[in-house]
């Protein structure tokens, strides 16, 4: 069981039906996790990571969605399954960090309670057990005085402080998959790498795994084992961390990777950015997604969509008809 | 240092804040105290020293207001300061009544219809869309016409099941503007069952706008009572409402103007008062992020 993946996601689409038609906001999305592996998914606004994350988890809109493919969690299949079904592995498989601690939390019920919640509930402690477990996990996540921290309502704490509790809610019935979605976005820099950290060290700790969504590679850089990248709805690029910064293939990775600002560039540098803007989800070109911004787009990258293909490096894969030549260091420091 | 301060020092240094909320007013505590005494004057109007609403003194008719009577007294005699505190009774009844019935139907299924959305929602708020295109005036005056004899209780039914459609439309938008946030999701994934969701998620959320809709739900019920008392399909004479007190005075109005004057005094300072509570409520228990 223990050599098993913890999550396995094949071929995993996701449409919704607009006004406009039908957008596919994910498409054939595969990839495989490890137990105790982090896992970074990187892409910009609108390339489809949050709908896939929470696609992974089954948690998509009730109406007006279809998901085909398969996501299995530990066993779970979670495409096809009701909510009553899923229930069952929300919290206790799979639970989530939300990118705004300033929206995630209840703002009219104490933080203490809001812990409490999924203890009594899901495994079913009695109130002085769960008050005592959600004070244990205020501190594993590092709230100082958690004894009075418990009584405070959200209002009353700053956003960093509310991310933590946002951590020790989803912590709270161990799950095996935790989801970070932007865990940082609504933060200050600062406070930023602190929750990764924390994030970090808490993985550790309990032997979890990780997918950290976001679209800043910095925050991927140093904390996962693999990355994905994504672009209009599809991966573009998967490869262990160093294989994707150092060994990229792909040309919008690259692009990403260039548009990072620097520190120890000179003042007054001017931002390297992709021209163009993201496709439009309802009106995608047969071929890449990405070859109207590709400077080396041909007649092929519009007319025909490139599959995922390996790399050299194992477990390396992207999708380019003219791909960058094998050992192309990007122009990072 | 005392404690006190310490504490004070130390949550600071934790970044705590101190509680939201702004002041509620003096005005506030006027218009509560005010509706509570009219609320205090209407269940305990028989206990008080008043004189019997429904006998007249003939030897003291159209009298203005004075010291025998605080009010003066109408055509028949009978003490209006005593009429009005008893019509108070049939207002508030009515009122309270009505909109119990209202939020007891329209506040479940707007909550359910917001957080369930889909055909259930769709079907649902097109029904009540249609009703509300239908003024409710017309719908009682149409019903209570036919449905004789009129007493409290079929009054209160029918203002009662006019005003579900209105209070429907307030919880479902209310609870459509929380049912999205991401606090609901996180209680979702963290395995809460739908009832959980709505009543320790939603509910405590929707509760200042429930509260202040059902304060201003109120005062618009007990002016459709009194338009209907004006219309005479409320409560049968002598029993005083405001209503019908201000419809029996129309009659004399060139006579005696104190008569339509009292009770449509008690009415608007009433309505003010409600709907000034329900306002200051809403603001008051609005925890908008803005403010913190």
């Amino acid at each position: 069981m223990s050599d098993e993946k913890l999550l396995v996601v094949k071929d995993l689409t996701t449409t919704f039906a607009t006004a406009g038609g039908e957008l596919t906001a994910v498409a054939h999305v595969s990839f495989d996790l490890d137990r105790n592996e982090t896992l970074g998914i990187v892409g910009e606004s609108g390339s489809g990571k949050t709908v896939l994350s929470r696609t992974i988890m089954g948690l998509q809109p009730r109406v007006n969605t279809t998901v085909t493919g398969s996501s299995i969690i530990d066993g779970f299949e979670v495409v096809g399954s009701s909510e009553n079904e899923k229930r069952t592995i929300w919290g206790t498989e799979v639970a989530m960090v939300f990118q705004d601690p300033m929206t995630s939390l209840n703002p009219v019920m104490r933080i203490g309670k809001q812990i409490d919640e999924a203890l009594r509930v899901r495994l079913g402690m009695n109130r002085k057990d769960a008050k005592a477990r959600a004070i244990e996990l205020l501190e594993l996540v590092g709230i100082p005085s958690p004894v009075q921290r418990y009584h405070a309502y959200p209002g009353q704490l700053s956003g960093g402080m509310r991310q933590r509790v946002v951590i020790a809610i989803a912590l709270a019935c161990s799950p095996k998959l935790l989801m970070a979605d932007e865990p940082t976005t609504g933060l200050d820099v600062t406070i930023q790498a602190q929750i990764l950290n924390l994030l970090d060290e808490l993985k550790e700790r309990l032997k979890m795994s990780v997918i950290l969504v976001t679209h800043d590679l910095g925050v991927v850089a140093t904390r996962t084992s693999r990355i994905a990248v994504m672009y209009a709805g599809r991966i573009v690029e998967t490869g262990t961390t160093r294989d994707v910064f150092h060994h990229h293939r792909m040309p919008y990775t690259r692009a990403l990777l260039e548009s990072s600002p620097k520190v120890s560039n000179k003042s007054h540098t001017r931002l390297v950015t992709i021209p163009g803007r993201p496709p439009n989800l309802l009106n995608l070109s047969p071929g890449c997604s990405f070859a109207p911004r590709c400077k080396y787009a041909t007649d092929q990258c519009h007319l025909v969509r490139p599959e995922l293909q390996p790399s050299i490096e194992p477990g390396h894969t992207f999708a380019c008809w003219n791909p960058l030549p094998v050992n192309s260091e990007a122009t990072l420091s | 240092m005392s404690n006190r301060a310490l504490d004070e020092q130390v949550l600071s240094a934790l970044g705590i804040k101190e509680e939201p909320g702004e002041p509620l007013g003096l005005f506030f505590w006027i218009c509560v105290g005010w509706v509570g005494l009219n609320v205090f004057g209407a269940i305990f109007a028989n206990l008080l020293p008043l004189p019997n609403p429904l006998i007249g003194n003939f030897n003291a008719v159209n009298v203005g207001p004075g010291i025998h009577h605080l009010f003066g007294t109408d055509d028949l005699g009978r003490d209006i300061f005593s009429r009005v505190v008893y019509g108070s009774r049939v207002s508030i009844t009515v009122g309270i009544g009505a909109i119990l019935i209202g939020f007891g139907i329209g506040a479940p299924l707007g909550m359910l219809a917001a957080y369930r959305r889909g055909r259930f929602d769709a079907i649902l708020t097109t029904v009540m869309y249609v009703l509300l295109a239908f003024p409710a005036i017309i719908a009682t005056i149409a019903v209570l016409s036919f449905w004789t004899p009129r007493s409290l209780f079929k009054i209160i039914v029918v203002i009662g099941i006019a005003s579900i459609p209105l209070v429907y439309r307030v919880i479902r938008t209310a609870t459509l503007s929380v049912a999205t946030k991401d606090y609901v999701i996180a209680a979702k994934v963290q395995g809460a069952t739908d009832r959980r969701i709505l009543m320790r998620e939603l509910l405590p959320n929707i509760a200042p706008i429930a509260v202040s809709f059902f304060l201003i739900g109120v005062a618009t019920v007990i002016t459709l009572e009194g338009a209907l008392a004006f219309l005479g399909l409320s409560v049968n004479p002598p029993t005083p409402s405001w209503g019908n007190m201000i419809n029996e005075a129309r009659t004399v109005l060139t006579q005696n103007v104190w008569l339509a004057f009292f009770p449509s005094l008690a009415l608007c300072l009433f309505l003010i008062a409600l709907n000034f509570i329900g306002d200051r409520i809403r603001s008051h228990f609005d925890v908008t992020e803005v403010k913190l």
